[in-house]
């Protein structure tokens, strides 16, 4: 046997025997190979690929792992020292993972990670690599003599690739090309040569370096010290060569790489593309749809293109066109130029051929070929400007006519068409057409006067017209020189009070103003022109005098009787039969002049008006509109108006700045149309009214004083007071929404009250109709303004009997003398009661009501009114606030069958109000009108109360009674002006947190 | 007395800044006319030497156009507005954005600061004009104004009043120490308002090409200048530093000069090839920086 095995040759490794395994691993191979099911479930072992048993069950010490269930090994387990971190820091070791892994699993990472060989490093980079490690590793282990990294140029691998270890073994010496040395010689001068004029814009990274290279190879080809040894005879860039002027290494399109293609494209000389649709980059990534946007940028990735994103900039023509120019552009037809001169003066250069075509060209187009019968002429159907084109030569002058009536009306035809256009004449003989009188538009008798008459007035026209543009020259000249020169130099002007005035009398400024304007420039004959000229009521002298007058009222304003031209003798019917008739001659006669203008509002509004007495007609829209043309730009003066603003007292602190509004109440809120101005804002009218209403309180109060005891009296006043609400709209709307639940509740608990007759019955039902009305109105405009609708104004409601000083008086009339004292109490009482209620609305910031409350601020010397106030303050604003004490409540719930009693006893007229009151609330919101119907419960508990019995023990009561209300108003009040505080507090605090 | 101030008009071109890619949309003197600002639409914000031609700095942050920028009279802050409804407060050294103010509903067409630099003022094209806090970490705006009927276009503080033209025509100064506001209805839409050196008179640009001299006082108009072209862009206007001439650039690139007092043309030269938007004269010296569209700052001097 071993003389045999000394005889074989034993060639690979043996394969082991099956006995050399050990039992266990086979055992463990068996078992991973599933041989072993056989073994019932409860037997099996758990084993790891080691054979040996890791698990030993639940119940006999789990699962086993480490050094026999330890953490240590073998040689048992040393802890790591602990190492201050504080002094060695940079000795800190890293863990690693590493440092945990066994040194299989140690094994099973490295696998993991490829690494190239370096026996397949066909290029030597991996070894280039690796060398430089090395080196790097060795600099770090001893000092260089060069400080820094080596340059990588220094460092070359020690091993060789693969590649070159066979080129060397066919044969192949460094330096040498590996083709046939004739051949690539040659190739590599022509290779070279191609690099030199290759375009720069295919050069990648590399080549840098191999033209570094390659230049090597040429200037020492066969030197030994040639390492890149291997020739890279045909380089990438060869295909394309350099045909641009750029300079090397210049890559235009480094930053745009879509712009290269569309270069190649238009290189390989596609003529037959297009070159007006060139393919717009943008369109590929951003797709534009406008395609004119903004050049040099574009917007983010995620935001759309919007429409101000647009180069809005951009003039007509195309920006991409631009672009694409390049720089050696200009250069070819620049080329052609020379080469085209060449042509004109010596024929050809040398070696140049004349182009068959050049697309240099330039199109002429020749003048358009005018037809034989076109004359050079244009024909208007109606001149534009008549005033300014005086038409043909001027006609000889013609005696007038015999006829002064034809006389006139061919002149003031004239005048007519010369103001108007012809176009006034085209209607007149379309009108006119049966007429005899109107026979010289037709070419009958007197057409030659018209004509002349016509042209005499054209002329004058003229005149006037430049005559008006001199003056307004002048005009601006001297409104300039005047005032405004010392002004615009610094100085002040002399005791010119600010038009700080309301507003309403600035715009009346401003209306006065345009009507000086237009009275400058427009001059008073032009307009009695058409009055006396036409005449279509000549049959009638009378009527055609009234005609007159009328047109002069129409266009000049002003104050008119009625009593003209014997009209006074007519009945109303035929007057307002005439006066239409008036109105629609005078539109004919206007309707030459402007067609297309509506009627005009100064008209309808004469129309509307009652004939009765003195009537204002504004001549001054009319003037105004006539004077249009020239005052274009006049009329539009600015205008100023003034407004209260609150600045913020942050902003008045960054500026520096006391508030001017410190601790102030905020301003009322500006109204925000006209509509809304027009009920709220503060008229002269209203002023005077609330003045004029202030009086008959004092009236009353004197009365009082004077012991009259009269009731005569109170009704005087509350004349008085009628009046001013027929003047005062805009609170009697307001009071229309809302007052009329008190007042009416006021009529239920008086029902002795005298002259209830049918006619007031009528009139207050009428009343409460428009109120209701006004009331839609009003909440509909309140909803549309945003704005919320202040809820009752509790304006002195005198008309019917129900008010509640009247009350009081006839109470004073009754009780006497001290009573008098308890008016004048109350009065003071709630008047302060209705400031404190003011103050508090202003602090909550109630917007809407403050116009109101402002408004109806002085009437709070009326008693009851500002009681009512305080209260209506209240219903406002508390849906939530409860200030009806429990007590109040319950007394309401037992009082609640007097109440109704109460009603039932009314007459029918009441029960008629009430209904309408009913409906009124329901149109109200829920928590609105049950707030409002407990107080209002209370409040006709505590009158009918002081009305069932008036001894003055009741009174006394009924006075503690509305003490409470008041004390409980000014609790309440008090009580938000604290929350406001409040408020203002926690404002304060948040903005101290804003200061620095 | 016109005639030698005609003579000191800066009509010779010292220097033109490149840089901007796109128009140009604002440029602007720091306060005393050593450095100028500009912002265009290529979002960015320069800050130039002009006397020297060179360019300083590049702020950029803006997501869209930059509309409107004002350096602080201390010169360490810039503020800056722009299509991104965003107002940038920049520090000028750093070139960082110190905070962001944001509220406006649409584009922020003009910004300034106060006095102090302690608030800004702007106004945008949601018809507000806000004013914001420089001085606090917050930044919600301290005070917004929305009584214009539309977007307002051009803002100028003095030491007590906001001053704002808008589009629909208004020029409205409140004022805050007195807390109220002034509305002057010039009846067509301003586009840019320039108070006078002697703070008197506001000089409201209108898109009816039109510049109209408003005596802040009455409310009049004391004089209109016209033969530019306004019809359509935001385009700047100002009184040279002696108020003695009103210049302002026109549509088709030309710069006119306007006696202030009898509102003739006295100069106009084409300055840019496309429409010049802003003009801003130096506060001492008689030199002017104009910007185009055409992406172009141009420095004037005599």
């Amino acid at each position: 046997m071993d003389v045999d095995e000394e005889d074989f040759v034993f060639y690979g490794t043996p394969i082991e025997r099956e006995e050399d395994i050990t039992t266990r691993k086979k055992k463990a191979v068996a078992e991973a190979s599933g041989q072993l099911r056989s073994v019932v479930p409860w037997k099996q072992e758990v084993r790891d690929e080691e054979g040996r048993r890791r698990f030993h069950g639940a119940f006999t010490g789990g699962y086993s792992a480490g050094y026999y269930n330890t953490v240590g090994s073998k040689e048992g387990w040393t802890p790591q020292s602990f190492t201050s971190s504080r002094k060695n820091r940079a000795e800190i070791k890293r863990q690693d993972i590493m440092n945990f892994l066994d040194d299989d699993e140690k094994e099973e990472l490295d696998n993991r990670s490829l690494a190239t060989s370096t026996q397949f490093d066909t290029f030597g980079f991996t070894a280039a690599e690796l060398a430089r490690q090395q080196v790097e590793k060795e600099t770090k282990k001893r000092p260089s003599a060069i400080p820094g990294p080596i340059p990588d140029e220094l460092i070359v691998p020690a091993t060789e690739s693969i590649g070159v270890k066979l080129l060397l073994k066919m044969g192949w010496r460094r330096g040498r090309s590996i083709k046939d040395s004739s051949a690539t010689l040659l190739k590599d001068k022509e290779a070279r040569k191609n690099f030199v004029a290759s375009s720069a814009d295919n050069k990648s990274a590399k080549s840098a370096d191999s033209e570094l290279v390659e230049n090597d190879t040429e200037a020492c080809s066969y030197s030994p010290t040639d390492d890149g040894g291997i020739p890279k005879s045909t380089p990438v860039y060869v295909i394309n060569p350099k045909q641009d002027l750029h300079g090397l290494g210049y890559d235009p399109y480094k930053h745009a790489p879509e712009f290269r293609e569309r270069k190649r494209a238009r290189m390989l000389g596609t003529k037959e593309t297009n070159p007006q649709k060139p393919f717009s980059v943008g369109d590929g990534l951003f797709g534009f749809k406008s395609g004119r946007i903004a050049p040099g940028f574009g917007i983010g990735a995620l935001e759309d293109l919007d429409v101000e994103d647009e180069d809005v900039y951009a003039p007509g023509y195309d920006f991409e066109e631009f672009q694409i120019k390049e720089i050696e552009e200009p250069s070819r037809p620049m080329i052609e130029n020379v080469k085209l001169l060449g042509n004109k003066e010596s024929g050809f250069l040398s070696g140049f051929k004349p182009a068959s075509n050049s697309d240099y060209q330039l199109e002429r187009y020749g003048p358009p070929d005018i037809p034989k019968n076109f004359v050079p002429r244009h024909k208007f159907t109606a001149p534009l400007d008549v005033g300014n084109k005086l038409s043909g030569a001027m006609p000889p002058e013609v005696p007038p006519p015999e006829d002064n009536s034809l006389r006139l009306l061919i002149d003031g035809m004239a005048t007519l068409v010369a103001r108007c256009g012809l176009l006034f004449e085209d209607l007149s003989r379309q009108k006119n057409q049966s007429n005899p009188l109107f026979s010289f538009l037709f070419g009958g008798n007197g057409q030659d006067y018209y004509e002349r008459k016509l042209w005499e007035e054209r002329q004058k026209h003229k005149d006037r017209n430049t005559l008006q543009l001199n003056e307004q020259k002048f005009q601006s000249a001297e409104k300039m020189t005047a005032e405004n020169r010392g002004r615009i130099l610094g100085e002040k002007p002399l005791e010119r009070s600010l038009k700080n005035s309301a507003t309403s009398s600035s715009s009346a400024d401003n209306v006065n103003l345009q009507f000086h304007l237009s009275d400058t420039f427009t001059t008073p004959i032009s307009f009695s022109g058409p009055a006396e000229v036409v005449k279509p009521f000549q049959e009638d002298p009378a009527k055609q005098e009234r005609f007159e007058q009328f047109l002069k009222e129409k266009y000049h304003g002003g104050l008119r009787s009625k009593d003209v031209g014997g009209s006074s003798k007519m009945s109303e019917a035929s007057r307002a039969r005439e006066r239409l008739e008036f109105e629609a001659a005078a539109e004919a006669m206007e309707k030459g002049k402007r067609v297309s203008e509506n009627k005009d509002p100064s008209r309808l509004f004469g129309d509307v008006l009652p004939t009765t007495g003195l009537q204002f007609t504004s001549g001054v829209l009319e003037q105004v509109k006539i004077g249009k043309e020239e005052l274009v730009k006049e009329s539009k003066l600015p205008k100023r108006e003034e407004y209260p603003w609150r600045p913020s007292s942050l902003l008045c602190k960054r500026f520096d700045l006391t508030d001017p509004y410190m601790g102030k109440p905020p301003p009322p809120p500006r109204p925000r149309s006209k509509m809304d101005a027009l009920i709220l804002m503060p008229d002269p009218v209203a002023a005077a009214v609330v003045e004029h209403q202030m009086m008959p309180v004092g009236n009353q109060s004197s009365s009082l004083q004077a012991g009259t005891g009269d009731k005569a009296e109170g009704f005087v006043t509350e004349d008085i007071k009628v009046d001013a609400e027929n003047i005062e709209r805009p609170v009697d709307l307001y009071k229309a929404i809302f007052s009329d639940d008190s007042d009416a509740e006021d009529e239920n608990n008086n029902p002795a009250v005298p002259g209830e007759d049918p006619e007031e019955k009528m009139e207050v039902a009428n009343k409460t109709l428009n109120r209701l009305i006004a009331g839609d109105f009003l909440e509909s405009l309140g909803k549309e303004l945003g704005l919320e609708v202040p809820p009752d104004v509790p304006y002195p409601e005198n008309r019917d009997r129900g008010m509640p000083s009247g009350k009081d008086s006839k109470i004073a009339y009754k009780g006497g003398k001290d009573m008098e004292q308890r008016v004048n109490d109350r009065s003071s009482d709630s008047a302060g009661g209705g400031n404190l209620m003011v103050s508090e609305m202003r602090q909550t910031g109630h917007e809407g009501m403050i116009h109101w409350i402002g408004r109806s601020n002085p009437e709070t010397s009326n008693p009851a009114n500002g009681r009512k106030m305080a209260e209506a303050g209240i219903l406002e604003r508390s849906g939530d606030e409860n200030i009806e004490p429990a007590a109040t409540k319950e007394e309401k719930k037992t009082k609640s069958a007097t109440h109704q009693h109460n009603n039932s006893g009314s007459d029918s007229s009441e029960d008629e109000r009430s209904r309408k009151r009913s409906h009124h609330r329901r149109r109200r919101s829920y928590s609105d009108s049950e707030s409002s119907d407990s107080s209002d419960d209370s409040r006709r508990r505590s009158r009918s109360e002081g009305k069932r019995k008036r001894s003055s023990r009741e009174k006394s009561s009924s006075r503690r009674h509305s003490k409470h209300h008041k004390h409980r108003h000014r609790t309440s009040s008090k009580r938000n002006s604290h929350y406001g505080s409040d408020k203002e507090h926690r404002k304060a605090k948040d903005r101290s947190r804003y200061k620095d | 007395m016109s005639n030698a101030g005609v003579e000191t008009l800066p009509k010779k071109e010292v220097n033109i800044l490149k840089g901007h890619e796109g128009a140009v949309l604002a440029a602007r003197f720091n306060s005393n006319g050593e450095y100028c600002l500009s912002c265009g639409k290529d979002r960015t914000i320069r800050l130039w030497n002009p006397h020297r031609g060179i360019p300083i700095k590049t702020y950029k942050s803006h997501g869209r156009e930059v509309r409107d920028v004002h350096v602080s009279p201390d010169n360490s802050k810039i503020i800056s507005c722009g299509g991104d409804r965003q107002i940038f407060y920049w520090d000028v050294a750093s070139g960082r954005v110190i905070r962001k103010f944001r509220g406006h509903d649409s584009e922020v067409n003009a910004v300034k600061f106060n006095e102090y630099a302690s608030a800004v003022v702007s106004a945008g094209y949601d018809r507000s004009v806000r004013a914001w806090d420089c001085r606090s970490q917050s930044t919600e705006p301290i005070q917004i104004i929305s009584t214009f009927s539309d977007s307002v276009m051009s803002v100028c503080l003095t030491k007590t009043e906001i001053i704002a033209g808008s589009v629909d025509g208004t020029v409205r100064t409140f004022d805050i120490r007195m807390g109220r506001e002034i509305s002057d209805n010039l009846w067509q839409p301003v586009n840019c308002i320039s108070l006078s050196n002697d703070g008197n008179c506001i000089l409201a640009s209108c898109l009816d090409s039109g510049i109209r001299l408003l005596d802040r006082s009455s409310g009049e108009v004391l004089q209109e200048y016209r033969g530019h072209i306004c019809k359509a862009f935001k385009m700047d206007c100002c009184l040279t530093n002696t108020d003695a001439h009103v210049t302002g650039g026109s549509e088709d690139g030309l710069i006119y000069f306007w006696d202030l007092v009898d509102a003739s043309v006295v100069s106009s030269f084409r300055a840019h090839s496309s429409v010049v938007t802003s003009v801003s004269y130096h506060p001492k010296d008689s030199c002017m920086i104009t910007s185009s569209v055409d992406g172009t700052i141009k420095v004037w001097k005599t």
